[in-house]
This record gives C-alpha cells, structure tokens and sequence, in this order.
C-alpha cells in the first residue's frame, strides 16, 4: 500500500522532471524563459523525490514485506536503526537516495544569489541528469515492486553491514559524490553561456568545498569501518571499492585547489573547468563500479548486467556532452600568460599534476583487471605493492610542494626571504625527524625520507600561523594541511613498524613476544537474539601498562554467516588489537591475531583535522576566502 | 628560426612529454611487478610453463580434506574436474569451511602442489567470488 504511493511519488518526478525540461527548452528559443516557474517545479520535483525517499524508509522500517526490496533486504528481528539504515543498504534503495541528492542539490542551488540565466541553465542541465537517474530507477532498478503474496518473514541483511558506521556512511559518501553534480552543471551552464570566469569560481567555491568535505567524512567513516570490522588490522586495502571514492577524492582536491588559483588570479580557467567535469565524472564512474558488480565486493549490490550497461551509458553521454560542450565553449584565461615559477599559483598547478598523477595511478590499478578481464578474459588483481611503490615516492616530493606553496606570494617572488625560511624550516625538521628516527629505531631510507617531509610539512604550517597575524583568514588551509602533514607522518610510522602475533593459544596459557604479553583467561558463550557468540578474554601487557581485550566471534541465524568482533585497546602511541579466529577452535584452545598499530589514533584525528578544515570554509563568510 | 615565446613552449612541451613517458614508464614497470594472475586447477593442468611468480587459485575446498600435519595444514581444492594439493602456514580465516569456495595466494611447485601464503575471505559463506564462478561454470558444463 505503502510502496504504490511511493511508487505514484515517482512518476509524478519523472513527469514534472520531463515537463521542466520541454518547457525550459520551448521557451529558451523564444528567449523567454520562465524563472519562476522553472524554480517552483525544481521544488516540486525534490518533494515528490523526497516523498518517495519518505515512503521507502516507512516501508523498511515498517518491514512492509510486500516490497520485493524490503523483502529481500531486511528482517522482522533486526533492531530499528538498522531496519532504517538497511533501506539504502541495497541497489534500489541506494538509487533512491542518489537521486534525492541530486535533486536537493537542485533546490538548494535555486537559493543562491547569482545571475538568473546562469543559475537556472544550471538547474536545467541538472535536471537532465535527474532524469537520466530517475528513468533507470524507475524502469531497471524499482525500489517500490511488490510481491504477492506477501511473504511472511524478510530474507534479513548482511550481518557484516549491520555496523552504525557503515549504515551511515552511505549518506555522507553521497552527498559528496552526487554533490560534485551541481559543480559539474554550473560549469556546463559557465561554458555554455560564456561566463566561466573569476566570479565563477567564487561562486562554485562554496559547492565545491561542501561535496569535498562529505566525501572526505565519508571515506574516512568507510576506512574506520574497515579498520574495527573486517578483523585484518589494516584500514585502507586498496580494495577497487575503497580506489572508486579515492579517485574523486583525488579529483576534487585538484579542482578545490585551481578553483582557489581562478577565483584569486583568474588563471587556470580552462584547466578548473576541465576537473569539475573530470570530478563528477569519476564520482559516476565509482558508482558504476561499486554498483554494477563488476567488481566484487560486499558493496556489489545489483549482479544484473543490463543495470551496469544502463549505467555505463548514461555516464558515456553524459562525459561525451560535457567535453563537447568544454571544447566549443573553451574558456580563455584572462590574465596574460606569465607564469612565475616561484609563485603560488604555479605550486597549484604542480599539486594538480601530482594529483592528477596519483589519480591515473589509481585507476590505471584499478580499471586494468577489469578491462583484461573484459578483453582477454583473463582474471588478474594487482597488489596492494603497486600503489605504495609508485604513491609514497611522490607523496614525499608533494609535501615538500605542499609546505611552501602557502608561503608564497600569488605573483612576485621574493628569493631571499624564501631561502631564509626553507633553512629555518630544514634546521627544525632535521632536529625533530631525529628525535623521531632515534625514537623509534628504524631506518630505512623511505622511513626517513617520509618522516622527513611530514614533519616539514607540519612544520611550514606553524612557520605560517607565527609568521601572518592573521590566522582567521586562513584557517581552513592551516587546519587541512596540518592534518594533511599528521596523516601522512602517521600513516608512514604505522606502516613500517605495526607488529602482528598470530598463535593458536589455550585458555590458561601466555605467550610473549617481545614487550608483549598476552594470557588467556576464559571463554565464554552466549545466546542473543539474532546470533550467537563466543567471547574470549584476554589480558594483554605491554611493559607497565595492562588491559583487558575480550574479542569474540558472532554466528548469525538469519543469514547464517560467522562475523568475528574486534577488541581494540586505543592508546595514544597505538591501538592493541585482538582477534579471535573460528578454525581450530575446539572448548579451550583457539587461533589469535594480534595487532599493534603505531599511531592509529593520529590516523583518525588527522582526517577529523583535515575534514574541520573543509567545515571552517563552509562556514566562513564568502568574501573572506 | 623560432621566436623566443614558440622557443620556450617547445622546451616546455618537450620537458612535459619526457616527464609524461617516464611516469607511465614508471606505472607500466610497477604494475608488470606487481600483477597476480588468478588460475583454475582446470588451467593449471593444462598450462606447460609453470608460473614462477606469486598466483591466486580459485575453487571449492573439498569436502574432508582438511588436515593438520604439524605447523602445517593441508587441503584440497577443486573445481570439480581437477584437484590440486595446498599447504598452508598461517590462520585459516573464518569464513573458510570445507565444501565452500575459497580464493588462495601463494606459490606453484608442481602441478599437483601449491604453497599458500594468503587465503582470501572476506565475504559472507554463500558468496562466490565472480573467478571461482567462471571457473566452476566452464568445468561443469
């Protein structure tokens, strides 16, 4: 009952969706187009979209099993949250949520103040990607299909889903994903109307920001998900899922970057442009990715291949309208050509190329099994030593660029000054990375080198808060790049020097490994009402400290599936992380993993750092940038 | 012959390209190193040279073949036309049940025996990664 207002919600999109679009074009060649028409039917679109959003979450969270959706997706038992959660948890759902976005973006955009032509050519163009979205959910992908007769009992939801990280996730990822549509519109309708310019940038600088940030939450929330509950000790895999939301990231901090260099100088029109069409691009090909099961994963949700196709081809239309576009409207960079290579600007510029580099190496990694596959079909996968052997080089070299960029002027070059300060800096990092290096008693050329640039890094930031009087106008650089700077010097001693201990160990028994010590005292086993679990306790010291880990693994009824729980012990100077394994477990004795992880906690503050950044920017005052 | 500006481009240009060719250089070198090539046990029976690098193999663990000899255990994987011998040091992950398909890394001594130094599984039981699929599909048809 539910599922046929949701579905009525939906084709009422559709039809004032294609409506928009009729009239807005019959009137555009009259030149007499009807703004306030176009933005009351935008309104309406979005309700009708939300409605229907409205209408899906009533039917999870009712466990109406008449919709095929819920039906397969959800179950009587499982908690409310989780009920809620479980309605995007699934291709259909995940579709709905896309497209509200999309069309909340819409609206939003409606609000701001820039000149009417361009604002509603925006709302057009993004109004032509609703209905490319909302003519494949309705005809492929219907969260509202009903099966009769009603089942009685739902065929539940992966228990490695039901986590409230990741069923918040998918919001947040979203939200920057599909943000990055409004972006990539305004710079269709900035082309098409020849009015890419300065103010374009400022304006588009706001959306920007806000699609980097809740993309960068969502990653980070992705990665934290991975890191307590796959159980391997790790939070990044390099997993093709994790490199399809790694390559927008790539891709719009590129563009948040040279839009800052266009609305400052007016250079880079052209090349800014270029990445909000790029940007959007791959957050649509990630999706296609993620979703069409190509790939697999637990995100794979639809194996149906005439979805992936549908898919493919909008994304092809869409990138081949929009570079069509890109090269009859080229923008020409205002300002005459001089470019001082020791100038602001121009350290833009090479980050974009390091971007632009990384992200090729991404989905060169990423894309090639799939196209082998496709060609040869041949089944390869490439290591996880493919990435880190060509990133962290260039990381290193991108540092030493990001920590001066922001210490120079936009357009004259005082030399002396600068080579005052890159001694200073030098002297202070060279004194900190020993400290360091002698801390921690590694000394690998790369370990050195990656300490070394971080901490210059870190460093540069506090010369540049000491050195302006004004901090407030430029904290949201200040705060990123710290975090940027922490991230990477805590992702390098994570990485070299995480110990791992896996023994099969007996109730009773201790085992040491160096400063370690781990005794297992007990086991118990208990019901609860969707699984079962054995919990293990463990005590765990590490020189004077001492805790209790209690690890466990849970077996679920509905479906049946083993997860296994981790028991992590933060710390400031690194996490104590235990997990327990089902094989070989027989009444006392049991397989353990143990982990320790170096400056986990620095991993996570950073991004939180990184992300306050991008918040400040959302909330500063416009003319302040 | 050219003007100082067309000069200065072509340097620029030429710089550019040489940096371009000695990345991808770079990608091409990595990723050569770095690829690993999933099998069958079907294929493996069929291939003369035997891979001297790093492999995945994909099947179905058979049923009670699952043993403990020391340090080490022992298995068998099919994809129910040819079976082939793993020895494996390390934890077997949870989701790793006889009868259930299984995705392993390791090292191929001969045809009929493979080292494992990875066992891959990180999904739910009913799920069946897409090669072990393709491959189960070929034999049984």
């Amino acid at each position: 009952m539910i599922g046929t207002f949701g579905h009525i919600s939906l084709i009422s999109a559709l039809i004032l969706n294609i409506y928009l679009l009729l009239s807005y074009f019959l009137s555009s060649l009259k030149k007499n187009i009807n703004f306030r028409k176009t933005k009351h039917l935008n309104f309406l679109i979005s309700l009708f979209i939300f409605l229907a959003f409205i209408f899906l979450l009533w039917s999870f969270a009712t466990s109406d099993f008449s919709n095929m959706a819920v039906y397969q997706n959800s179950h009587s038992q499982k908690p409310l949250f989780y009920k809620i959660s479980g309605s995007w948890g699934n291709h259909e759902g995940s579709m709905v949520l896309f497209i509200l976005i999309l069309s909340l973006f819409s609206s939003f955009f409606s609000f701001s103040r820039i000149n009417e032509n361009l604002k509603y050519l925006t709302i057009f163009f993004q109004n032509i990607l609703i209905l490319f979205f909302l003519i494949f959910l309705i005809f492929t992908s219907n969260p509202f299909d009903i099966i009769s007769p009603t089942p009685i009992e739902g065929l539940g939801l992966n228990p490695i889903l039901q986590d409230p990280l990741l069923s918040i996730h998918p919001p947040f990822l979203y939200v920057g994903y599909v943000g990055f549509s409004i972006i990539f519109s305004f710079a269709l309708a900035g082309l098409y109307l020849q009015e890419f310019s300065m103010l374009w940038s400022k304006q588009a600088s706001f959306w920007i920001i806000i699609a980097w940030t809740f993309l960068t939450i969502g990653i980070g929330l992705g990665s934290i998900w991975a890191y307590y509950e796959l159980g391997w000790g790790g939070f990044w895999f390099w997993d093709p899922v994790e490199n399809a939301s790694l390559v927008p990231w790539l891709a719009s901090t590129a563009l948040l970057h040279s839009n800052i260099a266009s609305m400052k100088t007016e250079k880079f029109l052209s090349w800014t442009a270029l990445l909000a069409i790029v940007t959007f691009t791959t957050s649509l090909l990630g999706t296609f990715l993620v979703r069409s099961g190509i790939l697999n994963s637990v995100h794979a949700f639809a194996n149906d291949p005439d979805r992936g196709l549908y898919i493919l081809a909008v994304i092809m239309i869409i990138t081949f309208f929009a570079f069509l576009i890109f090269i009859l409207k080229f923008p020409k960079d205002r300002t005459p050509n001089i470019l001082v290579f020791w100038s602001r600007g121009s350290f833009i510029l090479i980050n974009n190329c390091f971007m632009i580099f990384f992200l090729v190496v991404v989905m060169v990694g990423t894309l090639y099994p799939i196209f082998l596959d496709a060609i040869f079909d041949k089944s390869i996968s490439v290591g996880p030593n493919y990435y880190n052997a060509l990133l962290a080089p260039f990381v290193i070299v991108l540092l030493w660029f990001m920590a001066h960029g922001p210490l120079l002027e936009w357009y004259k070059f005082n030399k002396l000054s600068l080579i005052k300060i890159i001694f200073q800096i030098s002297f202070l990092t060279l004194l900190s990375s020993l400290i360091v290096i002698f801390y921690f008693k590694n000394i690998s050329l790369l370990f050195i080198l990656g300490v070394f640039s971080s901490l210059y890094l870190i460093i540069s930031v506090l010369f540049d808060v000491f050195k302006q009087k004004v901090i407030n106008k430029n904290l949201a650089r200040i705060v990123s790049h710290f975090g940027f700077g922490i991230l990477i010097f805590s992702i390098f001693i994570n990485s070299f020097l995480s110990k791992e201990i896996d023994v099969p160990i007996k109730v009773g028994q201790t085992i040491k490994r160096d400063t370690i010590e781990i005794q297992f005292k007990n086991i118990i086993k208990s019901q609860e009402q969707n699984f079962e679990e054995i919990i293990g306790n463990f005590l765990v010291k590490d020189g004077t400290k001492s805790f209790e880990l209690s690890p466990s693994l849970r077996k679920y009824f509905q479906p049946s599936q083993v997860t296994s729980e981790t028991s992590i012990k933060n710390t400031i100077l690194g996490d104590y992380y235990l997990a327990i394994n089902l094989s070989e477990f027989d009444g006392d004795k049991i397989m353990i993993r143990f982990y320790h992880k170096p400056l986990m906690m620095w991993i996570w503050m950073s991004i939180i750092l990184i992300i306050l950044g991008g918040f400040i920017r959302i909330f500063k005052k416009q003319d302040a940038i | 012959m050219f003007s100082k500006s067309v000069q200065n481009r072509l340097k620029l240009f030429s710089v550019i390209g040489i940096v371009v060719l000695i990345l991808i250089l770079f990608i091409q070198i990595q990723l050569s190193k770095n690829i690993i090539y999933f099998y069958s046990p079907q294929e493996i029976k069929q291939i003369n040279n035997l891979p001297k690098e790093k492999i995945r193999l994909g099947g179905v663990v058979k049923e009670k073949s699952l043993k403990k000899i020391g340090n080490y255990y022992s298995f068998v994987l099919t994809d129910r036309s040819t079976e082939i011998t793993i020895s494996y040091k390390g934890i077997l992950p949870s989701l790793f049940v006889e009868g259930k398909s299984a995705v392993i890394e390791g090292l191929l001594k001969d045809k009929n025996f493979f080292i494992a130094d990875n066992i891959l599984a990180k999904h739910d039981e009913n799920y069946m990664p897409p090669e072990v699929a393709n491959a189960l599909k070929k034999n049984i048809k």
